[in-house]
């Protein structure tokens, strides 16, 4: 079982360093992977910068959680995930944002699935 | 005919700065448009405003161009051969060793001058809107090469109805505005969209009275074929006699209309399969293929006479000038089993469909097998990307009120790169020495047409001039009646031909055997082309399809491979630490 939530858990942390790596090597692909136009000038910065920093980080906490065992680790890239759904949720009831419940589910899940590594895998359980 | 000499005479005596006299010139270019698709060249296709220009102007029975998009464009913009001007082929066909020469990059070369560089410096608004595809990164973008508005597709094609590319070589539809990536309207339509892009940019700035250079180089009849419903409707059935019959139509209607010699002949191409031998459904099915084709050739004459009434009801259009041309021969690269299994699993993960009821609107993929192109450019043999006649012959029209051509056909041969000295004489706009702003460029190379003014029973070419033309190892040389050529397999047969163009279009009886000195002395010519224009052989297995696939795959593999780098040099520090950790656990004291 929890051999199962490992590789899980680092199958999504592969796949969030893949989609910050992206912004980084192939930005208008990772633009149009995500629904998004790729903006210019100072808004292109923003949307690289923001967008590309925070799927790294998200990969690199997911290893982090993995490799050291800390439920810290685990907990901050579940709360990250959970916010961005928050904020997904806010923008379609809100502001008129299509509802992207795909992408919505996924964030949800990967979120329950570091909460329940939180629990199971790491050392301060 | 006192008109025309007259306003010469005037643009050549004016200042730099062109004056409210000089004529604007409106340059509209067709994509992958057959030989014989226009009504007045003997199409069933309904065109009303380009045969209107074409009753008003002059008609041309033996015009030529490069066999593919990108080398004519190169040829149209600037008057130079291909192989000098940067872009011998498409950069998505060049092979790796060709590429490693600088003039065969397949970008627009800074050793030539664009006609819209010269147009501006002469004092026009220079306006372009449509397929570019002679380069696609800053710099060489038409805002860089003396366009003053532009609305462009870097791209060799790309979706008619939406921003979305057509093959897989390409992650997006490259569009800019003014040098600027854009993004296109929800409710684009390549024709309609590109025209009102044109109208606007002239609108803009008509104030200020200063002539205007209109650059419109449609998408269509580029794949995806694509058309509006009710242009479609209109040939509900037309084509349900065949490619045969259309093919063998259109000749005798071009006989008729006196485009083609009443006693020419034609071939059957090889790849033109037995319609009788279709079941109904697939008849019904590819006579769909062309009905689509047909309207977005209608949908093409349409928008261009929304452009002339506008010119006429904003008072310009007495004062324009309107070339109408095709880059190339009608393309032949549809799958003959478009809408079998395989063929829609292709289009399926491009996200397109080929269902029947759909086929040719938002989200359809469709293309005309080479049975219809070779009727597309009836009655000659082959089509784009060949040397054959099919490939290079393509329509060209010069129409406009401060012109006097009424109506008439001119069979004097004429290449794509005369029509930029043709507009440089008409505007009175010198043509580029050997440099320009202290650097070395390419003299033009064409002939003005303008000599037909006075005659257009004469020619533009004297009848010793040879002309010499490469692209992807299918060649050609052309010289007064005569043109050698040379079509690699497999649909060509890698020998070199001798033909009479002139009496013998069609290109069915080669000349190489009754009249071996001329065709000596031909491929004599032709080596020096390739000397003097550093005309580089293609590899000899090289096949045009495979090294679009192979270089898209290099395009976007490089990115993968380095993605996959930086993702091993992330992920390490995390295995080894992960490694040596169970390692220490593993050897530690028992407990």
């Amino acid at each position: 079982m929890n051999r199962a939530l490992q590789i899980l858990i680092g199958l999504s942390g592969l796949l969030f360093l893949v989609m910050g790596l992206r912004w980084a090597v192939d930005p208008s692909g990772a633009a149009e992977g995500l629904g998004m136009p790729l903006m210019t000038g100072l808004a292109q910065s923003s949307q690289v910068g923001d967008v590309g920093g925070l799927f790294l980080s998200l990969g690199l906490m997911i290893l982090f959680a993995l490799v050291s065992g800390r439920a810290i680790w685990f907990q901050a890239a579940a709360l990250l995930l959970l916010n961005i759904a928050i904020f997904r949720l806010l923008a379609w009831s809100l502001h008129g944002a299509a509802l992207a419940a795909q992408m919505i589910g996924v964030e949800i899940v990967i979120a329950l699935l570091l909460t329940g590594g939180a629990r199971r895998l790491s050392e301060d359980a | 005919m006192l008109m025309i000499l007259s306003l010469v005479a005037v643009s050549a005596s004016a200042e730099p700065a062109a004056s409210t006299g000089s004529p604007n010139i409106v340059l509209i270019l067709a994509d992958d448009l057959g030989f014989t698709d226009l009504g007045a060249y003997g199409s069933e296709m309904n065109t009303p405003t380009l045969d209107a220009l074409a009753r008003d102007g002059l008609l041309f029975a033996n015009h030529h161009t490069p066999a593919s998009c990108a080398p004519s464009r190169a040829m149209l913009l600037t008057g130079v051969d291909s192989h000098r001007a940067g872009v011998p082929n498409i950069p998505e066909m060049i092979p790796p060793d060709q590429k490693d020469q600088a003039h065969y990059q397949g970008v627009l070369g800074r050793n030539v001058v664009t006609l819209a560089t010269l147009l501006q410096d002469r004092g026009y608004h220079t306006y372009i809107a449509g397929k570019w595809h002679l380069g696609s990164r800053p710099g060489e973008l038409p805002s860089q090469r003396g366009f003053e508005r532009t609305f462009i597709l870097a791209d060799s094609g790309a979706d008619n109805w939406e921003q979305k590319p057509y093959l897989p070589i390409y992650e997006k539809a490259n569009w800019f505005s003014d040098g600027q990536e854009a993004e296109l309207p929800e409710d684009f339509y390549s024709s309609t969209f590109l025209t009102d892009q044109t109208i606007d940019f002239i609108q803009s700035q008509r104030s200020d009275g200063r002539p205007f250079f209109a650059y419109l180089p449609f998408q269509a009849v580029h794949i995806p074929v694509q058309a509006p419903q009710e242009f479609i409707d209109r040939y509900d059935g037309v084509y349900d006699v065949g490619w045969d019959s259309i093919r063998e139509a259109r000749h005798r209607e071009a006989q008729r209309l006196g485009v083609i010699p009443a006693e020419s002949q034609r071939v059957r191409m090889a790849t033109t399969e037995d319609w009788d031998a279709l079941t109904p459904e697939d008849q019904r099915y590819q006579a769909k293929r062309m009905a689509v084709y047909a309207g977005m050739v209608e949908a093409m004459d349409f928008n261009i006479g929304r452009l002339i009434d506008y010119l006429k009801q904003a008072g310009l259009y007495e004062n324009t000038i309107i070339f109408f041309t095709s880059d190339n021969g009608a393309e032949a690269s549809g799958q003959p089993n478009q809408g079998n299994l395989p063929s829609r699993l292709a289009a399926s993960a491009q996200g397109y469909r080929t269902d029947y009821e759909d086929l040719g609107l938002k989200g359809s993929f469709n293309a005309i097998p080479p049975s219809f192109a070779s009727a597309a450019v009836s009655p000659l043999a082959y089509y784009k990307f060949y040397a054959g006649e099919g490939g290079m012959r393509v329509p060209l029209i010069i129409s406009g009120e401060p012109l006097d051509w009424q109506g008439q056909t001119t069979h004097a041969f004429t290449y794509v790169s005369d029509l930029a000295p043709t507009i440089l004489e008409l505007t009175g706009t010198p043509a580029p020495g050997r440099y320009r702003g202290g650097r070395a460029v390419e003299p033009m190379q064409g002939r003005s047409v303008m000599p037909l003014v006075s005659n257009p029973s004469g020619e533009v070419h004297p009848s010793d001039e040879s002309i010499g033309y490469e692209l992807a190892g299918n060649a050609a040389l052309f010289r007064g009646n005569y043109k050698i050529v040379f079509n690699r397999g497999p649909i060509g047969d890698d020998r070199w031909h001798l033909y009479n163009i002139a009496m013998d279009p069609g290109e069915t009886l080669d000349l190489a055997a009754r009249e071996p000195a001329l065709f000596q002395e031909m491929l004599g010519e032709y080596e020096r082309y390739v000397v003097a224009n550093q005309v580089l052989p293609v590899p000899a297995d090289y096949d045009a399809r495979v090294q679009v696939i192979l270089n898209g795959l290099h395009a976007r593999g490089a990115k993968a491979v380095l993605l996959g780098v930086l993702l091993f040099a992330l992920t390490l520090p995390f295995l080894l630490f992960h490694r040596a950790r169970n390692k220490s656990g593993q050897s530690g004291p028992a407990a």
